[in-house]
């Protein structure tokens, strides 16, 4: 469960603080479901997203997590480019407490992200499908309620591509889902719900088809 | 499910994580960057010493140049390394704030760790040398020289805290922050004895907290040192413990912004 509450937020800009990004958001997310995030670029999704996964806080009004929610997936952080694959994962592993079945889960993030012998190479010499690779596998070695996409594309080539839809649509069946997409079919595969932002507002629809149909209401007009 | 862990737990974690990874990139990142570790202040010392006995200095304040010249210039750089650490850990970790458990502080305190943690390794492995030498490197009141040491090394953390988030709200004091290092090494007293200084001049530089480390240092290691008469280790504690705590408060403050946006 997931509960957002007024939440108001804006940025401090290099003058002045800027203006609001979210004016008075609030909705509740119910365990296991999937909600896919609709808005035009720069309405909030991703700020939002950041929220509710921790990393920032907002201006005003407040976020309950009641569950594990995983970190913003996909939007290339997270991953120290000075180190290598093997310690970045090590690393991950040991913040979110899995000291002592640290082999266990390199051994599945290692075999899962096939990136062979640059496992043990500093992160910065990865090309960029290597390191969503790598991204990939590290989300899917712990086990969360909710996980939180920030357009997560897969990219690599087909097999890859199979195996990790694959995957993907296992986790949103198992788990929560909380995403951010631009892809039409992608939101339509995978959530059942839809919030869609807009002017600072979010607005909630339990059909994904309403959302992203408001959504391009939105657009013609 | 796993049932949730308690803050303090987290935060140990992300400590042991942290500190690891911190320790593996001084250590291991370009070539033979641990031996750099320890050469460096090595190099600087035997130089300094170099320059010294060049100029037939055989002892100052009382006490032998090449320890004078080895505890002083060994806690500037506690200072000055654990100072200069803390304020580019955030920058340097940006990576790894994607994970909500990793707050700024953190990675500024563990930084801080480890730096001492290094400084204490350095200090053991020079002292040793310098007993090889046939040099006398027997404290005289040890808890004194570890007395002086910590509050060097609290006082170089709060000084990085407060200036990281001062940095942060206005860029360009790190060119200011630079260009007072050098002055800073000379006017702490690590090259000539400031009980050399004739007043008024001795109490402005008695201001620098650095200054009475360096100094309390020395007399902890030998108690015939000739230091400065206003030597006072209380003023060093309470400026690091107020500096610390003004860090800490700055980034409960403006930790967040370093690293949004």
């Amino acid at each position: 469960m997931i509960l957002v509450e007024d939440v108001y937020k804006r940025y401090q800009t290099d003058h002045a603080p800027g203006k609001w990004v979210l004016q008075g958001v609030s909705f509740s997310i119910p365990p296991k479901l999937n909600v896919g995030l609709i808005g035009a670029n720069g309405a909030g999704k991703s700020t939002l997203l950041r929220m509710i996964g921790g990393v920032d806080q907002p201006s005003r009004g407040r976020i309950e997590r009641n569950c594990h929610v995983s970190w913003p997936m996909g939007f290339g952080g997270g991953l120290q480019g000075s180190l290598t694959g093997r310690q970045n994962s090590k690393f991950v592993c040991r913040i979110h407490g899995h000291e002592d079945d640290i082999p266990e889960r390199i051994a599945y993030i290692q075999s899962f992200a096939e990136i062979g012998d640059a496992f043990d190479e500093p992160v910065k010499t990865y090309s960029s499908g290597m390191k969503s690779r790598l991204q990939f596998a590290l989300s899917l070695a712990f086990d969360f309620d909710v996980y939180i996409s920030d357009e997560v594309t897969v990219t690599g080539d087909a097999a890859f591509r199979n195996k990790a839809a694959t995957a993907f649509r296992q986790l949103a069946d198992r788990s929560g889902l909380i995403m951010v997409s631009h892809g039409e079919g992608t939101l339509k595969q995978f959530c059942s719900a839809g919030i869609w932002i807009h002017g600072g507002k979010a607005y909630w629809f339990d059909q994904i088809d309403d959302a992203l149909k408001a959504y391009k209401d939105s657009l013609s007009t | 499910m796993r049932s949730a862990r308690t803050p303090l737990a987290i935060t140990l974690s992300v400590w042991k994580a942290l500190f690891l990874r911190e320790a593996l990139s001084r250590a291991f990142t370009g070539r033979a960057a641990w031996f750099w570790l320890i050469a460096e202040p090595v190099l600087h010392v035997a130089f300094l010493m170099l320059i010294f006995a060049t100029a037939r200095i055989q002892s100052v304040g009382g006490i032998d140049m090449a320890i004078w010249l080895m505890v002083g210039l060994l806690a500037f750089f506690m200072f000055r390394r654990t100072a200069m650490q803390v304020m580019n850990a955030v920058g340097s970790n940006q990576a790894l704030f994607a994970y909500r458990q990793v707050k700024p502080v953190d990675s500024a305190l563990v930084r801080a760790g480890l730096e001492g943690f290094l400084m204490a390794i350095i200090i053991m492995i020079l002292l040793a040398g310098a007993a090889l030498f046939g040099l006398s490197v027997s404290a005289a009141d040890p808890l004194g020289v570890i007395n002086a040491f910590l509050g060097i090394w609290l006082f170089g953390l709060g000084f990085g805290l407060v200036m990281s988030v001062a940095i942060e709200l206005v860029p360009e004091l790190s060119r200011i922050i630079h260009l007072i290092m050098m002055p800073l090494y000379i006017i702490s007293g690590v090259m000539f004895p400031i009980s050399a200084v004739p007043q008024p001049y001795r109490d402005w530089l008695l201001l620098n907290p650095v200054a009475h480390g360096l100094e309390a240092a020395r007399l902890g290691f030998s108690l015939h040192y000739h230091s400065v008469p206003e030597l006072s280790v209380v003023y060093l504690h309470g400026f690091a413990l107020v500096s610390v705590f003004l860090g800490l408060a700055l980034y409960r403050q403006f930790g967040l912004r370093m690293v949004t946006q």
